[in-house]
């Protein structure tokens, strides 16, 4: 008897019981699904949350004082000309701003607010990748000159401006007067990191306001995303070169930030899975107690199948395939269950349902060795019958 | 075909000795026609599991078909039941889920035919006990004389060495078991060699020769001269029920 006319025998033995099969498979389509509608959620959030955070530039990096190490940042830790000088010494370096961040009043021609304000130079805006939603951003000449002008984001200028563009306008920061030159265009985000509203002014403005030439730190892209490690280490290095101060300066990058988050939900997919995989064992102990009441009501057919000539090893074979069919039956209902669930659930939660071929595949497989697992005992037991005692049952 | 010597069998249940077999040796022949009689417990069901290889002797020998088949493993006795034995049961034994044509398949699925090799060698089986009109039938849907029938195509369709049958009158009706007897005396004039177990006289009448059991031991064994003819039997009673 071969491989394929076991199948058959196994097949019509299920159909011939199509409820209690049902009933039996239906822990493993229950646990089937559960762990692929959960890897599924798992791997859809994590493709978004890594889509979200690319919005913000995987080469971006920030240099600053070690303050991990109990360092603190003081006048002088950053110059301007350390950003210049970073950019043309390191070839991984694209682009390398200075950042001075304060808190002021600001007022427009409809209303005060307080918001923050970011004194840097225009290669900032090429580092976010800003767009200008009205105006422009301000220019390197624009800081060279110490001009008095001024960029918002776009909540911002609503609200101080009220609707319209504001460009041209005069805006009063701290009681300094500048033109508004540019409106940014909103970078939408579900993780909500853009809350506070911000102006960006050119440093030589803020430092003319603050009547300090304190920096907090540097941000810089790399030329690739591969660049990232090498151009935070040599931008790192210059900075204690030139300041003499040796394990004061570190350097941190978004792709580190990516790479937690990506490790993160990683491990709450794999710790949910598992949790989900429980219900499989559960599923798995369901068929065998069923095969084992099986084995007892069957057993005058097993006596007469041995009488009629087949071996142990037949009547083994004919119960181990009929519990591993029944799985992996309730493996592909499973599968089309979670598929359908998580194709919900992304729907609802707006984010891409990810079913990957390799999930499935898992899937099936598992639920093949749980029915092997659980079927081998109730299989060997039918196969140890004694004949005479079996037929006269 | 059959050769028992000095076969012995004693079960132990619990701390009871039970000797079922107590040295028995027994020669059919080939296209033999054997009643085996006798009271319950007198070993004749011990020596239809022994011979059908159900069961092993504790002492003695048995050849079957110049096969010594002592010395065999567990697989090898389900090949020979496999090859050189068909059985008939009281009660039928047929899978009650498949149809006739399925169950007469089945030893032919143990012997590795293929599938539509498989059908035409049941049908043919099917045709000799006169049920080629009811292959598609499940055991259920058939009356008691018509399973047999089906177990008898079964037992056939191997083409074994040797048919076994256990009582399989005794859960039929007199009528309906003279026409079982018709088909297996049809069987041995093909040249079937057939052992049949029954404690009914008037059924052990259509065998050729009788053995009759006591206690374990075999007590007779004679040649019946003149069977009686299942056929004969069944045309004068359909002359009977003319005749009223």
């Amino acid at each position: 008897m071969n491989l394929w006319e076991s199948v058959t025998v196994a097949l019509e033995s299920i159909r011939s019981n199509k409820l209690r099969s049902f009933l039996t498979t239906l822990g493993i389509v229950i646990g089937i699904a559960a762990v692929i509608c959960v890897v599924a959620i798992g791997q859809g959030g994590r493709a978004m949350l890594m889509q979200e955070m690319e919005k913000f530039g995987t080469n971006i990096f920030y240099v600053f004082v070690n303050f991990r190490e109990g360092e603190s940042t003081r006048l002088g830790d950053f110059r301007e000309v350390d950003a210049r000088v970073i950019k043309q010494v390191v070839p991984e370096v694209k682009y390398m701003a200075p950042v001075r961040y304060s808190n002021m009043t600001l007022r427009g021609n409809q209303n005060e607010s307080s918001a923050q304000v970011v004194g840097t130079t225009a290669d900032f805006a090429r580092i976010k990748n800003f767009n200008t939603s009205w105006g422009r951003f301000f220019s390197e000449d624009d800081n060279a000159v110490g001009r008095r002008v001024a960029v918002l984001d776009g909540a911002l200028a609503i609200d101080l401006f009220g609707r319209g563009n504001p460009v041209g306008e005069r805006v009063v920061i701290n009681g300094n007067p500048a033109v508004v030159v540019g409106v940014l265009e909103e970078q939408e985000s579900v993780l909500g990191f853009n809350s506070q509203q911000t102006v960006y002014v050119p440093l030589s403005f803020l430092q003319q306001v603050t009547r300090s030439n304190f920096i907090h730190e540097l941000v810089g892209s790399a030329a690739s995303k591969e660049d990232v490690y090498r151009a935070m280490d040599r931008a790192t290095s210059i900075m204690e070169r030139r300041h003499n101060a040796p394990a004061h300066y570190t350097a941190h990058s978004m792709e580190q930030e990516m790479q937690s988050a990506n490790k993160i939900t990683g491990i709450m997919t794999l710790v949910i899975s598992f949790i989900a995989g429980i219900s499989l064992v559960v599923g798995g102990i369901g068929v065998m107690n069923i095969m084992l009441v099986s084995v007892t009501e069957r057993t005058r057919e097993i006596g007469i199948r041995m009488a009629l000539g087949a071996r142990r090893k037949d009547i083994l074979v004919q119960f181990l395939i009929e519990s591993v069919v029944l799985c992996v039956l309730g493996g592909i209902i499973g599968t089309m269950l979670g598929y359908g669930g998580a194709l919900l659930i992304a729907k609802l939660a707006h984010w891409p349902p990810l079913v990957s071929w390799w999930t499935v595949l898992v899937a099936f497989g598992f639920s093949a060795a749980v029915g092997v697992f659980f079927g081998i005992y109730p299989a060997n037991k039918a196969s140890k019958l004694d004949p005479i005692e079996a037929l006269r049952r | 075909m059959i050769r028992i010597n000095e076969a012995r069998k004693t079960y132990h249940t619990g701390t009871v000795e039970v000797k079922a077999l107590r040295g028995v040796s027994v020669h059919i022949r080939p296209n033999e026609f054997v009643a085996v009689m006798g009271p319950s417990g007198s070993g004749k069901s011990t020596l239809m599991n022994l011979l059908g290889l159900l069961d092993r002797f504790s002492s003695g020998t048995y050849v079957l078909d110049n096969v010594g088949v002592s010395e065999l493993s567990d697989n090898e006795l389900a090949g020979m039941r496999n090859q050189k034995i068909g059985f008939v049961f009281q009660t039928f034994n047929l899978l009650p889920k498949m149809t006739a044509l399925k169950n007469v398949e089945l030893p032919l699925l143990y012997a590795g035919v293929k599938p539509v090799e498989r059908k035409s060698r049941a049908m043919t089986a099917l045709q000799q006990v006169g049920l080629e009109d009811r292959m598609c039938h499940h055991p259920n849907e058939l009356s008691g004389g018509q399973n047999q029938r089906v177990a008898i195509a079964r037992a056939l369709v191997n083409d074994p060495a040797i048919i076994l049958a256990d009582e399989p009158t005794g859960a039929l009706d007199s009528r309906t078991g003279v026409e079982i007897m018709h088909i297996f005396q049809e069987l041995h004039r093909k040249g079937v060699t057939i052992v049949l177990v029954t404690h009914e006289q008037e059924i052990a009448a259509h065998a050729s020769r009788i053995l009759y059991f006591r206690d374990g031991l075999l007590v007779g064994d004679e040649i019946v001269e003149n069977p009686v003819d299942a056929g004969q039997t069944l045309a004068s009673s359909v002359k009977e029920v003319s005749d009223i």
